[in-house]
């Protein structure tokens, strides 16, 4: 990954780190499908795609999305001047990291925990 | 973000995985401090047990409810004038409170004739209470008192009468966190889907994990009521018992505090599809993003919107003002629980505090993720400290003010450090638009209080002044402020009642025109 990517994506990750509460699902599979439904959906809608809502956990998805989407355009103005393929590549790193953080890498002993 | 080992602990090594400083750089797959374990012998834990997590924190907020522990009397011992969740029907949950007083003779002999005559005897003496709920203690799970069965006998007699037996003796877990999993679990097993309710809305939420700590909930069921939403249940603050029995005919969970009730909010979406959005209460940006993710969920953000411009319209200009006088203040975040990272950032963003340190003394690693997400670097995180570690943090750290339970604050005064109450507040609520600015104005009362001034002063050695004359906070505050924020005619200070629940409860909301409803709602309750 260059340089400017990395900047990029670390400003996008903090801002989900100190921002939002979804990533932090006490479960391992719940912040993995957290991070797929929220991120999947961030990224169609910074790309102008419609994402999916005709269930009530799509609906809850796209909300969290639209609000991230909505901060990242408004704080990190570079990402309005991205391509779609840009912003695809980029996204698809923020979720692998999220993923690492959150459950790969995460110290968190609990996740896998039966009696959480 | 290395371990820190504090100099009093030296002499009990396994504590030195439950305290980081969050470095430059470090993020949390480099270390975390561990949590939710059992207590270490010797270390002197502020925690309570699993049964005060289940009676004390989750299940007394239920507010026309009788709650009888089924052990000694001494088990009781939290209620009024400790516990501030009140509640719209003259706080009868907290106003009484009722044990067995279970004794040597009955731990040998049984006591279940005892908690079948209790339970009779309390129903007669509270006729209008046609609910209750009964606690597990360690004295009645030790003799195996099955309480199940007295409830049945006592509901069969009594067919006006519904009973909610929980399991969660003292011993049921590492700390009260164990208490919380075993009353959710218990809830949505025995009462969820138990009753039908009425449908007034084409928007339906249950609010999870919330404890109308001093009319906090009251606050956020108005900005629903303003949207249009009917709020199915309050899991537990302000909560109504056979409200609570209906929350799997919501169309969504909006969760406030994690850990003390995810654990519900997780079966709902399991057992019913009803989905899960956590939310923030606390600070004008999240609670704004907060009440705008509701909207969107249901089609009717404009609703949200106007909320938040009025809001922010009244209030901003008094946060502001005390966002000005307490920029730099230094703050021990040692709250307990979910406040830990429900006010890490935001405290800093909006009132310019630095936190300096972060703790909880029951929460998971999860919680500390949170919290040490949110917090800035330099941070101390501390997972269940004990006395003796808070003294020797608040002596490096040298806080302006600590924000914490009344033991610990206590504890604080005699370091000269101000405290405020961060479980049940000193002048709440802190929640909502106003609230927060009632939170920034008590810190800034706590900090700036002329009378703790004087505390800096020991009489055993300093001359006491007499040259200084009487002083206010406004003259402490304001000495280093400059010309345009101190004569300020956009800022001013906080201008609500002492009060501001109770012309909350009088209000009338309006009625809104039917919109066409998103594909996805259906009728609540039919996932």
């Amino acid at each position: 990954m260059d340089d400017l990517t990395k900047t990029r994506m670390d400003q996008l990750v903090d801002h989900i780190m100190k921002k939002c509460l979804w990533q932090f699902h006490s479960r391992a599979w719940d912040r993995k499908d957290q991070n797929a439904g929220i991120l999947g959906k961030t990224t169609e809608l910074l790309c102008g795609d419609k994402p999916k809502t005709d269930t009530p956990a799509d609906r809850c998805y796209w909300v969290d999305a639209v609000c991230l989407a909505e901060a990242y355009k408004a704080r990190f103005e570079w990402i309005n001047t991205l391509a779609r393929d840009e912003i695809r590549a980029l996204m698809k790193a923020v979720h692998e990291r999220m993923d690492f953080l959150t459950v790969t890498g995460s110290l968190n002993a609990e996740l896998t925990d039966q009696h959480y | 973000m290395p371990y820190h080992e504090f100099n009093c602990s030296k002499c009990i090594p396994e504590r030195k995985k439950h305290a980081v400083i969050k470095g430059p750089g470090e993020d949390l797959s480099m270390a975390l401090p561990l949590g939710y374990l059992n207590t270490i012998p010797g270390v002197i834990s502020e925690r309570g047990c699993a049964y005060c997590g289940a009676k004390h924190v989750i299940g007394t907020p239920m507010k026309d409810v009788i709650h009888l522990s089924h052990g000694p009397v001494g088990c009781t011992y939290d209620t009024w004038q400790t516990k501030r969740y009140i509640s719209d029907n003259k706080n009868f949950q907290i106003e009484y409170t009722f044990a067995t007083d279970m004794k040597e003779k009955h731990v040998i002999f049984g006591a279940e004739k005892m908690l079948k005559q209790n339970i009779i005897e309390a129903f007669k003496a509270f006729p209008d209470i046609k609910r209750m709920t009964i606690y597990q203690t360690c004295a009645s799970a030790l003799i195996g008192d099955d309480m199940q069965a007295v409830a049945d006998e006592v509901m069969e007699e009594m067919p006006e009468v519904d009973i909610f037996v929980c399991n969660s003796p003292g011993f049921g877990g590492p700390s009260q966190s164990g208490g919380h999993h075993k009353i959710n679990i218990a809830w949505i097993n025995q009462k969820v889907g138990t009753i039908e309710p009425k449908i007034t809305s084409d928007y339906v939420i249950n609010y999870v994990g919330e404890y109308n700590i001093q009319g906090d909930q009251e606050v956020m069921l108005d900005y629903f009521k303003r949207m249009g939403i009917q709020v199915l249940s309050t899991f537990t603050g302000n909560g109504s018992y056979d409200d609570l029995r209906a929350m799997h005919k919501a169309h969504l969970n909006v969760l406030e505090c994690a850990r003390s009730a995810e654990y519900i909010c997780n079966e709902l979406r399991k057992r019913y599809g009803i989905p899960r959005l956590d939310i923030d209460g606390f600070g004008f940006e999240p609670l704004s993003a907060s009440l705008r993710k509701i909207g969107l969920f249901f089609g009717i953000e404009e609703r949200a919107q106007a909320i938040i411009d009025e809001e922010t319209a009244r209030w901003k200009p008094e946060l502001d003002w005390y966002k000005e006088r307490l920029r730099g203040k230094k703050v021990c975040l040692w709250p307990g629980g979910s406040k830990l990272w429900h006010w890490a950032h935001v405290i800093h963003e909006e009132m310019g505090v630095e936190v300096v340190s972060v703790y909880t003394k029951f929460g998971h690693q999860g919680d500390m993720e949170k919290g040490i997400s949110r917090c800035e670097e330099g941070a101390l995180a501390i997972d269940d400290p004990n006395e003796l570690e808070g003294l020797e943090a608040m002596e490096m750290l040298k806080p302006d003010v600590i924000f914490t339970g009344k033991r610990p604050g206590e504890v604080a005064k005699k370091l000269r450090v101000p405290y405020l109450n961060a479980h049940a507040y000193h002048n709440g609520p802190y929640k909502g638009f106003e609230g927060w600015v009632r939170f920034a104005r008590d810190i800034y009362n706590a900090i700036y209080s002329p009378i703790h001034q004087l505390s800096f002063l020991d009489i055993s050695k300093d001359e006491i002044p007499a040259d200084k004359g009487f002083v206010t906070r406004r003259m402490l505050s304001d000495a280093g402020l400059g010309e345009d924020v101190r004569n300020s005619a956009a800022l001013r200070q906080y201008t609500g009642r002492m009060d501001c629940i109770a012309a909350l409860r009088k209000k009338t909301y309006p009625e809104f025109l039917p919109k066409p409803k998103p594909a996805f709602l259906e009728p609540a309750g039919a996932a």
